[in-house]
């Protein structure tokens, strides 16, 4: 009983001392924020759509940059991944491939993008070599531990059938994995999309320099417009995934 | 049963022990002999270690003391592909890959046969694809030729798992608590089939059962497994009466 409670309380504790740290219960500084924040939203409005080709623009760019940045993360990750399944591979050939993908995991996106308009300059082929950069640390970490939980009941099936190891990856590991692997994709490509949108501060690449130039020039119904067009096209991607999932993962709800 | 004097058995185990992880023996001092042709049941209480005994069999587990050979050769000097051609196994849950057809599953059983680069661009053979045909006919399941196993049924999935070992071509088969699931009529239907086609290309069969019934219908012997020890041809009481209860239908 005591063992069950102290985890809680001290989360808890821990939690009110971190918030305190961070300045949480400084309610003179937060209700100066409010106040901030009434007027910031009253700047919002109404958002001027004289800027809509504009932001069109620059917004079709940031979709373009995500797609063939997530696509070619996603090519790159699955070679990584399956050298990093350790049921298939050695402790060193899969260590050392998951050692690659937590390297790439470890730099955010944006610091990708810098070393890519380093190497190649300005412009939305930086920004997307830094999604695909940050796209395969994520990938491969996720379907490496994906194809490692395979069903072992199904691998030693087949493997009594006499198949070798890439025999295996082709019948066994990704078809099973299949459903997930999907689901990643587009989950990242989702996720690609809104963080691509800031690529653009550090020179990569589309909406993220609209953004960044309404916010210095502190035009904020001009960004309300460009927030509100990132907003349609993250709802139009959740509708084209979910109708992708339901088109291709029927066996996820099949009887 | 028609074993010739000097003619090596299908599949032998000598003083088999196992244990996981140095824990309790799971397997004691296991002996038996399988002629070839023999279809041979092994039944027991949960627990008692068929799993484990038919995993060392099919040479997946390495048997903590004593050897396995089949047809005089021990598994161990085998490699993965040879041991393919004279060895089946069908786990518990059948081991199919549920997003692929039938037809896919059953041709997984040629993998020992063809090479990586054909596998990978999914290139069988045109007779390994009539093969399997065959065997999904055989096993009276030709219709969902193209069904995702996902689809289809208990009774299904069992044919396409048999279907998938008769194209292997092994010449002994080990099944894990094979149609245990069913009921008695439709296992005992599978069972004739299976039967049917062991006996047209002399196929050793050895499976763990808990159904004295369908056991008796599709061994030529039963074994009894308890606390890890065997008692060959020989059906203890306890395993005829959890037998029983497990039925009860």
């Amino acid at each position: 009983m005591r063992a069950t409670l102290f985890l809680p309380f001290a989360t808890t504790a821990f939690l009110i001392a971190t918030l305190a740290h961070l300045g949480f219960f400084d309610l003179a500084r937060l209700s100066r924020g409010m106040r901030n924040l009434g007027i910031l939203g009253a700047e919002l409005v109404p958002p001027d759509m004289g800027i809509l080709s504009t932001a069109g623009a620059a917004l079709w760019e940031t979709v373009e940059m995500s797609f063939a940045g997530t696509l070619l993360g996603f090519v790159a990750s699955l070679p990584l991944s399956i050298l990093g399944t350790r049921r298939l591979f050695s402790s060193w050939v899969s260590g050392f491939a998951r050692f690659i993908a937590a390297g790439i995991r470890t730099i955010p996106v944006l610091l990708w993008a810098i070393v890519f308009v380093i190497l190649l300059g300005l412009g939305p082929l930086a920004g997307t070599f830094g999604i695909a950069a940050y796209t395969v640390g994520y990938l491969a970490k996720i379907y490496a531990d994906l194809f490692e939980g395979t069903d072992p009941e199904i691998m030693e099936a087949v493997q009594s059938t006499g198949a070798s190891k890439w025999q295996l990856v082709r019948f066994v590991i990704l078809p099973e994995a299949a459903n997930a692997v999907l689901a990643q994709v587009l989950f990242m490509l989702e996720y690609n999309i809104r963080a691509s949108s800031v690529l653009g501060f550090v020179g990569a690449g589309g909406l993220g320099f609209v953004i960044q130039i309404y916010l210095q020039t502190l035009d904020y119904r001009r960004l309300a417009t460009v927030l509100l067009l990132v907003l349609v096209v993250v709802l139009a991607m959740d509708g084209i995934s979910a109708w992708l999932r339901n088109r291709f993962l029927l066996s996820a709800q099949a009887t | 049963m028609t074993q010739q004097a000097g003619e090596p058995y299908a599949l032998q185990a000598d003083r088999l022990w196992y244990s996981y992880r140095n824990r309790d023996w799971i397997l004691r001092a296991i002996a038996l002999a399988v002629p070839q042709g023999q279809h041979t049941v092994i039944m027991g209480p949960s627990g008692t270690g068929k799993t484990t005994l038919l995993r060392v069999l099919a040479g997946i587990l390495q048997p903590s003391d004593g050897s396995v050979s089949v047809f005089g050769r021990p598994i161990q000097q085998l490699s993965r592909r040879q041991l393919s051609a004279l060895i089946g196994y069908i786990p518990q849950q059948l081991g199919l890959v549920r997003n692929l057809s039938a037809i896919d599953n059953v041709l997984m059983g040629a993998l020992g046969r063809i090479s990586d680069s054909q596998a990978l661009l999914g290139l069988f053979p045109r007779a390994e694809i009539d093969k399997a045909e065959a065997a999904l006919d055989m096993m009276g399941i030709a219709h969902k030729r193209s069904a995702q196993v996902f689809h289809l049924s208990g009774g299904e999935r069992q044919r396409v798992a048999i279907a998938r070992t008769l194209l292997q071509h092994p010449r002994v088969v080990i099944a894990d608590e094979f149609a245990s699931d069913l009921d008695l009529a439709l296992a005992s239907e599978i069972l004739d089939r299976i039967r049917t086609a062991a006996d047209r290309e002399n196929i050793t069969f050895i499976m763990s059962m808990h159904r004295i019934g369908l056991a008796r219908q599709f061994g030529d012997d039963v074994l009894a497994l308890k606390n890890g020890e065997i008692n060959p041809g020989f059906i203890g009481n306890e395993v005829l009466e959890d037998a029983r209860s497990e039925v009860a239908l």
